[in-house]
């Protein structure tokens, strides 16, 4: 029985956020602080011919004007983004200088003083654009607009004989838009040169602590460890907050070494938009083919992410992608190419999902289309190929009983008889019959996801936990809080395994100086690797307590349990010394360490990139959705009714955490679906603030029900697995599905805006889209 | 960046006489949009040297019924027109309206002045204060005048303002009995929604037949505007004897008629015929209901 964990106290940082006491990395200031303002580039692809400074830097009060040639070592950091554009911008967001001043006024007023010649070039727009033959380079030292790294395949069976057998083949497309994760806080940094040594000392809204410092070292032409990365408290990140503070804790550190003054970087929202990454659109080219019955035999797909001027994430994304290209099915045959292009617009990263919510759109659509083409039900055809258990995927990988769970067919089949989903169906299409304009519909989505990195990188993590002589214990991770609930799954980790109470436990923000780099903080992994971490350095100091309570208390340590803050005998609860107890005896008495540090290292994979075959992840969630809407025919509108979610969580650590996540992850989704569009135009950002770039509102929030499912899964702690991302990736499709049902338009492009609705196809300025 | 002083009073003589001897003074109210324009540096700002803050003018600040009319000061805020009784018991689509702007927070600072006088192509008040034939009180230090709200709109963003004169009081004269009206907006979310189309119908309906029609349609043409063709046609008309369908046809013809083909008319020419369609027949239920 678990005392601490599966249970859901208050978040061990609610009281600082709540209370408006934590303070944010806008909210810090320095003595001899300079503000810096990036100049930004005046088109989408221009050759730089000339720089001119000397007016800005005539202001009085500005005390720094940098360009390309200030920076002291690398300009181009990784996925080839400079630092600052030097001889060519490729995008509307790329920096040419920052002025620093001892004011945000003066250097935004001397930052319009720079002036920039640029000759103009033909810019690479569209993903169209960029694979067309002859197309415009962005990169003029590769081969073409391919993305380094960035095709993945994955081949299973033999599509020919897959189609041959078919009795039913069709082809579609579908394509995603550019979306922004519309996070509160806007961007900040300070870089303060170091007060002791050779260094610099970075504070920030940043999601990636240890990527900014090996970025940022180079930069400078530093050691790694003469960079020292704080992560602030951060006002949400969803991925994003990754390459735009990377640019600006690079930009603010080259001018803090050369004027020795603290420099701040605050973004805003307009600046954020402009520069920050977006989620990548697709085009998504599918073929499938089934027999009668319903069965899918093979399925083809290529798939297009539209990368933007620099890239350091479609080499990832795409590669989850192809694992997850057929969807959550087991289909023989499969032939699945990903690739990454790069365009001269804004560039592209992670958000929530990384390419999951464009290809569940594209697959959720595909199988509910072939489900009409057979005349068969969203939800029989998904039962009928749905993964289940001993079942192989796409890579091959087994679902193993007792090692993987797959419990996806009694969750499609539980979500329908929760929701009536067969005979709202049939009583919707009825009703829809008659000449209320309002059309009812419902529909269904599915999907798996593999936990984890898996294949992108080794999955480690690092934290050491303290436990000090007043008997409170301290933690800190490799891996950051983002507002997803962290810290507190960790704490109840922690405080599970050494069987004490939750209110011993404090933490320390990410400090890359004091935990060794265990990778980003993405991919859900939080409380999986980083939760893993917790739990190894909290076993290595429970034996050493235990150790010294049985000599303590007479008896062998084997035979001790810790619960309640005390240690006592398995079989003799009256044989105990209490936890504080014991900790003063091992650090006033003994000079025991009550420090440890948790290094976790999963198991190696074995995976091909050839082929894309072999064990993708350790271990893969489910997740299931329905959606009920009523469409205005007449204007266009979706009214969404309630959406019901169903997702295999292994075990929650923290439930309400777990549906805090999935909720909030449900939301964005309705978002990405009918609402967010960041719209560009040649290249230029037309969405530039929240009154254009629309996301939800609480006044759109359906009726929602979450329901967990638990499995027995032996790789996260106390069986735990990730459920940051797979809360968005299946609402877009389910509503689709459900438009569909009610209106019989199906639409294969995203938002399902008025236009779309009503016409079949958005509107722009520009013209159709 | 658009550099101004920022003056303030409580006293509506200081405000004029501020009006009278400054050059280039821009009123605030609430500042919903003007505060937004300032920082989206719109080139029509880039004149003003003062920001004359007028919104803790008390004076201007209430709503009083009058034999004929109702006087609504201008600095009332849009929460306190969908809370007041007066206004709920006789122009309800005048509240429909206000509770459709932006969010709480907005509608508690934005005002009934700074609607009319940013004169937004998608202002929400406005549709429904033509169609309610409001007047507007322009007061200066030396003058005063009334002028329909009609003509002081004159176009997108812009009105017939004399530069030392401000928007005092928005009178709207009673109506009589029989009037039925119907305020829709189309909007793509459901709170903080810059309108797509909103259509004001307010009509009365007399012994089964169409009197004294007013059809007011925002964001659809550059400025709200009467759209006298269709009223034309409404007018006079007998419930019974009503095309739904060629009213709906007339209505987008009148749209495109002003607007020219834009390239939102694709969207806008079936969904402004599918929202007069949907007015007539809310205010003939709503009629017959009465019965």
């Amino acid at each position: 029985m678990h005392k601490i964990v599966k249970k859901s106290p208050n978040r061990i940082d609610g009281y600082e956020k709540v209370t408006g006491k934590a303070k944010y990395c806008a909210d810090m200031n320095f003595y001899n602080q300079l503000y810096a303002v990036t100049v930004y580039s005046k088109y989408p692809h221009a050759k730089i011919i000339e720089i001119n400074t000397k007016k800005a830097e005539e202001i009085e009060g500005v005390k720094a004007v940098i360009t390309a040639k200030d920076i002291p070592g690398n300009n181009i950091m990784f996925g080839r983004f400079p630092v600052l554009a030097e001889k060519e911008v490729k995008f509307v967001g790329d920096g040419v200088a920052v002025v620093a001043a001892e004011s945000e006024n003066i250097a935004k007023r001397a930052a319009e003083l720079v002036e920039v010649r640029y000759e103009e070039l033909p810019a690479v727009l569209s993903i169209e654009e960029a694979i067309a033959d002859g197309a415009n380079k962005v990169h003029e030292d590769l081969e073409d607009n391919i993305i380094e790294h960035s095709h993945y395949v994955m081949r299973a069976g033999n599509i020919e004989e897959g189609f041959e057998e078919a009795d039913i083949i069709f082809e579609r497309t579908y394509e995603t838009q550019f979306t922004d994760q519309g996070y509160i806080e806007p961007e900040a940094v300070i870089a303060l040169p170091d007060s002791y040594r050779r260094g610099i000392e970075i504070h920030g809204s940043i999601q990636n602590p240890y990527s900014i410092r090996e970025n940022v070292a180079k930069v400078l032409g530093l050691k790694f460890s003469q960079v020292k990365v704080i992560q602030s408290t951060i006002g949400g990140s969803f991925g994003g907050k990754d390459e735009s503070v990377m640019y600006m804790a690079a930009r603010a550190s080259v001018i803090a070494l050369k004027t020795g003054c603290p420099v701040k970087m605050v973004l805003t929202r307009e600046e954020s938009l402009l520069m920050s990454c977006k989620r990548h659109p697709f085009i998504m080219k599918y073929k499938i083919g089934a027999k009668k019955d319903g069965t899918i035999i093979a399925v083809e797909d290529e798939m297009y992410a539209q990368g933007g001027a620099y890239n350091n994430k479609a080499m990832f994304s795409n590669w989850r992608g192809s694992v997850h290209a057929a969807g959550p099915y087991a289909i023989p045959n499969i032939k699945t190419d990903i690739y990454g292009v790069y365009t001269n617009t804004i560039y592209c990263g992670a958000y929530r999902g990384f390419s999951s919510p464009q290809i569940l759109f594209a697959g959720e659509s595909l199988i509910d289309e072939l489900a009409e083409e057979l005349n068969m039900s969203p939800k029989e055809i998904r039962l009928k190929n749905c993964l289940k258990p001993g079942d192989e995927i796409a890579t091959g990988q087994i679902l193993e009983p007792g090692k993987i769970p797959a419990p996806l067919e009694q969750m499609i089949t539980d979500i329908c008889e929760k929701t009536n989903f067969d005979n709202k169906r049939k009583r919707f299409a009825d009703e829809n019959n008659g000449t209320n304009p309002i059309k009812k519909g419902i529909g269904l989505s599915c999907t798996y996801r593999g936990c984890g990195l898996g294949g992108e990188g080794i999955d480690t993590a690092g934290a050491t936990v303290t436990i000090d002589k007043d008997g409170s214990i301290n933690i800190q991770s490799g891996l950051t809080e983002l507002g997803q609930g962290m810290r507190t799954a960790h704490a109840q980790i922690v405080a599970e395994v050494l069987g004490v109470s939750l209110e011993r436990i404090t933490f320390s923000n990410t400090d890359t100086s004091v935990i060794m780099d265990g990778g980003p903080t993405v991919a859900s992994r939080g409380t999986l690797a980083g939760g893993n971490a917790m739990m190894i350095a909290s076993k290595k100091l429970l034996n050493r307590l235990h150790e010294q309570a049985a000599k303590m208390l007479n008896c062998q340590s084997t035979d001790l349990i810790s619960e309640d803050d005390l240690i006592h005998h398995l079989d003799n609860k009256e044989l105990y010394v209490s936890f504080d107890e014991v900790i003063k005896k091992c650090l006033m008495g003994k000079g025991i360490s009550l420090s440890a540090q948790g290094w976790y290292t999963p198991g190696p994979e074995e995976l091909s990139k050839e082929t894309g075959r072999g064990n993708a992840y350790p271990t893969y969630m489910y997740g299931c959705a329905v959606a009920e809407v009523s469409i205005d025919t007449e204007t266009g509108k979706i009214d969404i009714d309630k959406v019901t979610t169903a997702y295999d969580v292994g075990t929650p650590i923290n439930p309400q955490i777990v549906i805090g996540q999935l909720t909030g992850g449900l939301m964005q989704g309705i978002g990405y679906g009918i609402l967010e569009d960041v719209v560009e135009e040649n290249g230029y950002l037309k969405t530039l603030n929240f009154d254009s770039f629309l996301m939800p509102t609480i006044k759109d929030m359906p009726e929602i029900e979450v329901i967990l499912y638990e499995t027995d899964d032996p790789i996260g702690p106390f069986g735990a697995k990730g459920v940051g991302e797979v809360g968005i990736e299946l609402v877009a499709p389910a509503l689709s599905n459900a438009l569909y049902e009610a209106t019989g338009k199906r639409i294969r492009k995203l938002p399902l805006n008025l236009e779309r609705v009503l016409l079949g196809h958005s509107l722009s300025k520009g013209g159709q889209k | 960046m658009i550099d101004y002083d920022l003056l303030t009073t409580k006293n509506l003589d200081s405000a004029l006489d501020y009006l009278d001897k400054l050059e280039n003074v821009k009123l605030i109210a609430g500042g919903t949009d003007l505060l937004v324009d300032i920082r989206k540096n719109v080139s029509r700002l880039h004149k003003i040297d003062y920001v004359l803050d007028i919104s803790n003018i008390e004076e201007l600040k209430g709503i009083q019924k009058k034999e004929k009319y109702i006087e609504i000061g201008s600095m009332v805020t849009h929460n306190m027109l969908t809370k007041n009784i007066v206004i709920n018991e006789n122009f309800p689509i005048l509240v429909d309206a206000a509770k459709s702007i932006g969010s709480y927070l907005i509608r508690n600072r934005g005002t009934v002045g700074g609607n009319i006088n940013n004169a937004a192509t998608c202002a929400d008040l406005v549709p429904a204060l033509m169609a309610l034939r409001a007047e507007v009180v322009l007061k200066s230090l030396s003058n005063q005048r009334i002028v329909p709200i009609e003509n002081f709109v004159i176009g997108p963003n812009r009105t017939d303002l004399k530069k030392n004169e401000m928007v005092t009081y928005v009178r709207i004269p009673l109506l009589g009995g029989n009037y039925y009206g119907c305020f829709q907006k189309i909007g793509r979310r459901n709170a903080l929604s810059i309108s797509r189309l909103t259509m004001v119908l307010l009509t009365k309906i007399e012994e089964e037949t169409f009197r004294d029609v007013r059809l007011v349609s925002g964001a659809v043409t550059p400025y709200p505007q009467m759209f006298t063709k269709t009223i034309e046609v409404i007018e006079g008309q007998p419930i019974k004897k009503i095309n739904i369908e060629d009213i709906g046809n007339a209505v987008s013809e009148e749209m495109v008629s002003i607007t020219g083909e834009r390239w939102s008319t694709p969207y806008k020419r079936p969904v402004i015929a599918s929202l007069i369609k949907r007015a007539l027949v809310n205010v003939i239920k709503e009629a017959s209901d009465n019965e």
